[in-house]
Parts: structure tokens; C-alpha cells; sequence
């Protein structure tokens, strides 16, 4: 098992109602496996929004192998300026 | 040289300089908080940052500024937390010899700014509600 952070901005901290989960998954486990399970908590909430795989801070591909300790943020169209 | 940084509070912008010999432009960029979104009056926008993220990514990007237009300096500030209408939330100055490489290098920088930093920003109403804020300008 792995263990896995996910801050949460925005959209998604809206959408699940939470700034941080602390997360436990199989060995092998990717990050669109974790968005997947993350969408499905936000019950429809993050339908049509387009998210961007941050992993310890730096965006990443989707298909990223987690390992423990890993810190993961989906991050929601931004809007700085 | 770059500087970035992400800063919660007022601006403290960066200054003019006469002793420069080799810039003949200095071009400065002030983004400010315009008193409607939508239609709607606000009193202000509240930005949030992916902390550490956000300033590390401004830094990544000027220094790629830096290296794909000709440009001498690039320094820049985002504030973060309540920013009031008319208040500065966004400063850039960039230094270079010539005044085209400058204007291209802020255009591009600012575009790729609001693609790529971890920032995002609600706008406040005058009732105290908040809407999301989605100007892509």
C-alpha cells in the first residue's frame, strides 16, 4: 500500500468540500486512476472541468506512477493576473 | 536576472532605474482590479495559491522568458490573499535594449502566467458574496 496526499484548490475544494485528503491505494496505482476516484467523490461536481496532474509540485502526465509519500494536486483551470 | 515572487499584501513595486546604459526600454506592467465582474460590482478579488508551486512555476516561466526573447531582466510580483479595486495584484517590469523583444516577451509572459501558475481567484460582491472570477484577458 501506498500513501498518498492530495491538496485540494479552488473548483475541486469546492467540489469536495476539503483542503486536504490522506489517502491510502494499491502499489501501482496512477494518477488517472486517482483522478478517477476523485471525480467520483465529488459526485458530478468536477463534470466538464478540465484538470491538470500536479505531483510534488510540478505538472506531470497523466499516466504517472504514485509512490508513497507522494503529494498530488489536480489543479483547475487558474486564474492568476 | 529574474526575480519572482508571490507576496500576500500590498505591492512594493520594483523601482525605476537611470543608471542602466544598455536598456533603452523599460517596460512596466501594473494588472489591476477592475470595479465589475460579469456585469456585477465588486469590491475586490481574493486570489489563492498552490503555496510553493505557484512561486516556483512564476520563477520557471521568467526564466523562460528570459531565454527565449532577448531580454536583459524580468522581475515580477502576484499578490495573493484580498486584493481591493484598484489595487495592483499583478507587477512585471522587464528591462531590454530594444523596446519590441520587451512588449513581446510581457505579452507572452503574462499569457502563459494565467495557462500555467497555480493561482485562482474569486470576485467579491458588494453584498459580501463571492463568484468565481473567469476573465481570461
Amino acid at each position: 500500500m501506498i500513501k498518498i496526499t492530495v491538496k485540494c484548490f479552488s473548483q475541486v475544494r469546492y467540489a469536495l468540500g476539503i483542503d486536504i485528503l490522506n489517502l491510502e491505494f494499491e502499489s501501482g496505482t496512477s494518477t488517472s486512476q486517482l483522478e478517477k476516484f476523485i471525480r467520483g467523490k465529488a459526485n458530478g461536481k468536477l463534470d466538464g472541468i478540465s484538470l491538470r496532474i500536479a505531483l510534488n509540485q510540478k505538472y506531470v502526465p497523466d499516466e504517472t506512477e504514485l509512490q508513497d509519500g507522494d503529494e498530488v494536486a489536480f489543479i483547475p483551470p487558474v486564474q492568476g493576473g | 536576472m529574474v526575480k519572482a515572487e508571490i507576496v500576500n499584501g500590498p505591492i512594493d513595486f520594483f523601482p525605476s532605474e537611470d543608471s542602466r546604459q544598455q536598456d533603452g526600454a523599460e517596460l512596466i506592467f501594473n494588472g489591476r482590479v477592475r470595479a465589475t465582474e460579469h456585469g456585477e460590482n465588486i469590491t475586490a478579488l481574493e486570489y489563492e495559491q498552490y503555496e510553493g508551486m505557484a512561486e516556483a512555476e512564476l520563477t520557471q516561466l521568467a526564466e523562460e522568458a528570459m531565454n527565449k526573447f532577448p531580454i536583459h531582466d524580468l522581475f515580477c510580483k502576484h499578490r495573493i490573499g484580498k486584493v481591493d479595486v484598484g489595487e495592483t495584484s499583478l507587477h512585471v517590469s522587464i528591462w531590454s535594449k530594444h523596446r519590441r523583444e520587451g512588449l513581446d516577451a510581457m505579452d507572452w509572459f503574462i499569457l502563459e502566467l494565467k495557462k500555467r501558475v497555480p493561482i485562482w481567484k474569486w470576485a467579491i460582491l458588494q453584498n459580501g458574496s463571492r463568484i468565481p472570477s473567469e476573465c481570461n484577458h
